[in-house]
């Protein structure tokens, strides 16, 4: 059984909008699912998290100019931004600054969500949707890979 | 000593070089790009950091993702491997610049060997036998042919910035030379963005016989012996072997001493080999020196009980070369397996391996990043596995690489290993006899 499999597994069924996933290979299978919260509309009982059957992560062309690589998620209302580069991630222009962004905000495409320092350049990170800011994965100053996801951003 | 080394390579040679970093204690930091996720090197390293997509020049050939990926895991030197940005002077020159030591030459050194001809001017002047050419780059054909008179046909055009087959031409009569002399600068141009080309006798058929050379900061110079590289299907060595059979211990001698002589001529450090080329008369020739550990280290290592990829470390760490080398004892031979198919011209075979077995047992060696189930990429060479065999002599080794073969099950994917033992079987091969014409015969 391989720990850093079902990691994975998990981080995708976390950023996603799937409720289930499961998952079945020669010798191994495993069955993952989260709480979904259900709304009332006119009395007719809709969840607010569609599903579909696409991975998460797929291949996406890393810019050098630094604009977010993105990968669609099966859920079309919710994009991840991924790093395009490696290097230590930064929520402010400077220590002393306000972050570019929270959680709650309302982002366009082209807004700068954050700094990916390398090699002592500053590449500011942009977003390539319209949306608001659901979640943000990485602590600031803490090192990023290339892929590696940042921000959650509801889409409109 | 380094607290912790990052590799900036993949496949085997990683795994070979963390193999060793274990053994010293040093920390280890892989890197890979998105299609190597599943590879053995990334579980391997203590830490692995994602550095780009599936294509090289976006990861393993991009320097500040490579360098960045150092300075995030606070790496203290990078281990470049083979190929990839091993010899490549601007990235020794930004390691440098950056704080972190590169496990290889200087930049300046990289420069001096990797230009070809600026390289052969220098062993030239240092009394190192070099092929009979052209005093540096040659800039006219009227230059070109008026020393190709001089030298005796047939001669070789061949690039000053690169190698690899790429941008030579053999001309075997006056007639041909312009034309080959523009064209071999056109190509050299297109290949290296660089047209200047020298010229060299050619030698018809050679053999190729390299000196492993370790070298310290102290000025110490050793050789550890020599290979023989001469299976080669378009100049890609498949097959390598120390003792190299065509050689009597004088020779070898001169030959060692003439490596020596070379590295100790441009102050080398670190691991090198000087290759040369050895005519029908068993004079031999300087022909270049690559600045990085090769492929076929393992042939040495069984010999000479030496562990390169540590003295490399130790040597770039700043200690001073503690094994001495010694009288080489018995004979090993190297088996590069290509994920290849050998009946369909070597075409590349990637895929899923669906069944593994290695081969064991004294005298055998394998360097390998291959595990049952694994993917192989499209993206990167196609070799899979070196086997290495051990005999106390080459009849000896031969028959254990016979046996090692036999027992090696890779399947799912089409590999070279059917093709190796057809040529262990061959009367040419067993004999010893043999020079870089034979496997283009053999195949024929």
């Amino acid at each position: 059984m391989d720990l850093n499999l079902i990691k994975k597994l998990v981080r995708i069924l976390d950023t996603s909008g799937l409720t289930d996933l499961e998952v079945e290979e020669s010798g191994f299978k495993i069955k993952i699912a989260k709480k979904v919260k259900t709304v009332s509309v006119n009395g007719q009982v809709q969840s607010i998290q569609s599903v579909s059957a696409d991975p998460v992560l797929s291949e996406s062309n890393a810019n050098t100019d630094a604009k977010s690589g993105s990968n669609e998620d099966e859920n079309k209302n919710q994009h991840t931004i991924l790093s395009p580069i490696v290097g230590t991630f930064y929520r402010a222009p400077a220590p002393d600054a306000e972050n570019y962004v929270k959680v709650g905000d309302e982002v366009s495409q082209g807004s700068v969500l954050c700094i990916v320092e390398a090699m002592k350049l500053m590449n500011e990170i942009e977003c390539d949707v319209s949306g608001k800011i659901i979640r943000i994965f990485v602590e600031n100053g803490k090192p990023v890979e290339y892929n590696q996801p940042l921000f959650l951003i509801q889409t409109d | 000593m380094f607290n912790k080394i990052l590799i900036a390579n993949r496949g085997e040679i990683a795994l070979r070089i963390l193999r060793t970093c274990k053994e010293l204690g040093i920390k280890t930091v892989a890197v890979y790009s998105s299609a190597d996720r599943e590879s053995l090197h990334v579980t391997y390293a203590d830490e692995a950091v994602c550095i780009g997509p599936p294509q090289s020049k976006d990861s393993y050939l991009k320097i500040s993702s490579i360098i960045s990926a150092a300075h995030i895991t606070g790496a203290d030197a990078i281990h470049p491997g083979y190929g990839f940005l091993a010899e490549n002077a601007h990235f020794s020159e930004i390691c440098a610049e950056t704080g972190i030591k590169f496990i290889g030459p200087s930049p300046e050194m990289i420069r001096a060997m990797g230009d070809k001809a600026f390289a052969k001017e220098t062993m030239k002047k240092n009394g190192v036998p070099v092929i009979p050419g052209s005093d540096g780059v040659v800039s006219t054909p009227e230059e070109g042919m008026e020393l190709a008179e001089e030298i005796g046909y047939p001669v070789i055009i061949k690039p000053s910035a690169g190698g690899g087959g790429k941008g030579m031409r053999v001309v075997y009569q006056e007639s041909e030379f312009r034309v080959a002399f523009q064209t071999a600068g056109n190509e050299a141009e297109s290949f290296f963005g660089n047209p200047a080309v020298y010229i060299e006798k050619f030698l018809e058929n050679p053999r190729h016989v390299e000196i492993q050379i370790m070298g310290d900061m102290f000025g110490n110079i050793f050789q550890y012996g020599e290979r023989d590289c001469s299976v080669q299907r378009r100049h890609q060595k498949l097959i390598e072997e120390s003792p190299s059979p065509a050689i009597d211990n004088k020779i070898r001698k001169q030959m060692g001493d003439a490596a020596i002589l070379g590295a100790k001529s441009v102050n080398y450090e670190g691991a090198g080999t000087v290759e040369f080329l050895l005519d029908k008369n068993k004079k031999f020739y300087f022909m270049e020196m690559n600045t990085r550990i090769q492929v076929e280290h393992p042939v040495t290592e069984l010999i000479c009980g030496v562990d390169l990829i540590r003295l490399q470390i130790n040597v770039a760490a700043g200690e001073k070369i503690d094994i001495l080398p010694r009288p080489p004892f018995g004979h090993a031979i190297e088996f590069r397996i290509n994920a290849e198919d050998p009946d369909q011209n070597f075409r590349p075979s990637p895929g899923k391996i669906t069944s593994l077995h290695f081969p064991g047992g004294f005298g055998v060696r394998i360097d390998s990043h291959i595990y049952q189930s694994y993917t192989i990429p499209p993206y990167y060479d196609s070799l899979v596995a070196k086997l290495i065999v051990w005999g106390i002599d080459r009849e000896h080794a031969i028959l254990r690489g016979r046996r090692a073969l036999e027992e090696f099950v890779i399947e799912g994917i089409k590999t070279t290993i059917p093709f190796h033992l057809k040529v262990l079987e061959d009367d040419k091969f067993k004999s010893g006899n043999f020079d870089t014409s034979f496997l283009d015969n053999f195949l024929k």
